[in-house]
């Protein structure tokens, strides 16, 4: 596991005992998300202004409860869905969990939602914003208080394909982590520049790295080599 | 090496299977994709989901514990939280929460609460009686809360002129009020609530504020000689009203106090729990605000209702309000002595 003070995940525990890794967003992608909210609902209320106006008193009264309703509970509906996003957080892959890792509960949702109030005091999102910068997992005031989480919505990791070189078999034993580091240099190899990964393999000590086949063979390719081996390939 | 050793690619390929098995249902269970699986039937989605979940949480633990390469770990991790989310999904939408919440869960919460809702009655009717009798007995008063034109709005509505209340208002403006006070009040409730986070002051300051308007305009209203017109028309939805904006302080209140006073907890853990027990609290005024709302539209400004029925309906309103937040949702009294 990474250390703590280096990244900002949240480690949650789930119920089967598992440690799931969950990512907070931060200030920016939030207030964006906010902003695309804002537009949104302006669009969709300025659509239905114009259509009640028509309609007179009754129009008035659906018109002013819309407003409510779109005021204080849009932001509820939508997270308690199953994407558990409101459409703006949507678009920025973002996502609204209990800090347990757990989907958002209703009463945790509506906390949230009306406590952005508080947030918004004195102005412009004041001690919202003050309390996002403040701590790692970007909370802010209405999140404290609700126990829940804006996590990345995660990307499914697409198939990984070693690059294509003859498996070396080690020439001494390597611990987990040392065997884990090896393969993750050699998982990212397509997406590094050559000489990137160059430099990468020459962190990999000497004795480590088994002989290539000839001795034209550079160290990366050597740390390939030993990758494919140890994820399981074998020559032949 | 034994021919049994397993290496992270056999691992991948023995169960690869079953993490691209969930992965097909998890899109299906989210609606992404269409029910396509020849494996199992449809009405078999959960079970099978449940299964294949407790396998990659399995899978997860092992590929960590062995420090498999993070492309393995990272895509049963993400699998796994996919599934995490689905399965422990809160499902139960139905009517019956919904009416051990009204029957048993707010009145409950409301009494367990009592001294923060003594505390929010204290601030909100203390400036109210105060400013009513300051303003009955010098109606100038009123111009420190209000602007003169919105007094003289107040005097006109409540007065015996054609403008007034009911006397010309049709059925569309019944809405259209209905409308404004659901957003106005509600609102107003809102606001009390969320601004108990400062340590109680913000919920104390509006109940305040609001306690202290209203007086003013029920003192200076008595004082002008409209107390008929003006009484009649709030009995009713005020029975609903100034409970909701007593309550909504209180739950506010109770965010205020947890911080304050967290006890053996953390400040953070101790809002929390507050915060749970408080929002079924915000339930109920919502409820009752959306009641208030409703009468306060179309009942309270009918002027075809002479005044005895509504302070007749009004009193049972009050009674009926009173007697559910002290009594409703009491356990019961069983297994008495034989």
């Amino acid at each position: 596991m990474p250390d703590a003070r280096l990244d900002t995940l949240v480690h949650a525990e789930t119920p089967e005992g598992l440690q799931l890794a969950l990512r907070p967003a931060g200030l920016a992608p939030r207030a964006y998300a906010l902003l695309l909210d804002w537009i949104i609902r302006i669009i969709v209320f300025s659509v239905a202004a114009g259509f009640l106006a028509r309609i007179g008193g009754i129009g008035m009264g659906v018109y002013l409860i819309f407003y409510f309703l779109l005021e204080w509970f849009y932001p509820v509906a939508f997270e308690l869905t199953t994407s558990g996003a409101t459409p703006g957080k949507r678009m920025l892959n973002l996502r609204v969990i209990m800090d347990n890792g757990l989907p958002i509960t209703p009463g945790a949702s509506l906390v949230r939602n009306l406590l952005r109030v508080a947030d918004f005091m004195p102005l412009a999102f004041g001690f919202g914003i003050v309390s996002m910068l403040w701590r790692s997992d970007f909370k802010r005031l209405g999140d404290l208080a609700a126990g829940t989480l804006v996590v990345y919505r995660s990307r499914t990791p697409g198939p990984v394909r070693l690059p294509d070189v003859a498996p070396l078999q080690p020439v001494v034993d390597l611990a987990n982590d040392a065997q884990a580091a090896v393969v993750s240099l050699a998982a990212r190899a397509s997406r590094l520049t050559a000489e990137r990964v160059e430099e990468l393999a020459s962190l990999v000590p000497e004795s480590v790295l088994p002989n290539g086949v000839n001795a034209a063979h550079s160290k990366s390719q050597r740390a390939f080599g030993l990758a494919r081996w140890l994820v399981g390939h074998r020559p032949g | 090496m034994s021919p049994f050793h397993m290496t992270p690619l056999s691992f991948e390929q023995r169960y690869g299977g079953d993490w691209n098995e969930l992965e097909q249902l998890l899109k299906v269970a989210f609606g992404q994709s269409a029910w396509q699986s020849q494996k199992v039937e449809r009405d078999q989605l959960g079970a099978r989901l449940a299964h294949l979940y407790r396998c990659s949480c399995e899978h997860l633990a092992i590929a960590r514990a062995r420090a498999y390469p993070s492309y393995l770990t990272e895509r049963l991790d993400d699998l796994t939280q996919r599934a995490h989310q689905l399965i422990y999904r809160q499902r139960s939408w139905g009517l019956d929460a919904l009416r051990t919440l009204l029957l048993i869960g707010i009145p409950q919460q409301v009494r367990a609460h009592a001294q923060h809702v003594w505390l929010a009655l204290a601030a909100f009717g203390g400036p109210l009686l105060a400013m009513g009798l300051l303003t009955y007995f010098d109606p100038t008063l009123i111009l420190s809360l209000l602007d003169a034109y919105t007094v003289q709005n107040f005097t006109e509505m409540y007065g015996a002129g054609a403008d007034s209340i009911g006397r010309t208002r049709h059925a569309d403006t019944d809405w259209q009020m209905f409308g404004f006070y659901i957003m106005n009040n509600i609102g107003i409730a809102f606001q009390c609530f969320a601004s108990g986070l400062f340590l109680g002051l913000g919920s104390l300051f509006f109940l305040s504020f609001n306690g202290a308007l209203i007086g003013a305009v029920a003192g200076y209203l008595t004082e002008r000689g409209l107390a008929d017109n003006f009484y009649a028309f709030v009995v009713t939805h005020s029975a609903f009203e100034l409970p909701a904006i007593v309550l909504s302080g209180a739950a506010g209140l109770q965010l205020g106090h947890a911080l304050l006073a967290p006890g053996r907890r953390t400040r953070i853990h101790a809002l929390r729990e507050a915060a749970r027990e408080a929002i079924v609290i915000v339930y109920g005024v919502t409820a009752m605000l959306l009641i208030a709302a409703a009468l306060e539209a179309f009942w309270s400004s009918s002027r075809w209702v002479p005044p005895t029925v509504k302070y007749s309906v009004g009193a049972v309103c009050w009674v009926l309000v009173a007697g559910y937040l002290l009594w409703q949702g009491r356990p019961q009294r069983h297994a008495r002595a034989r």
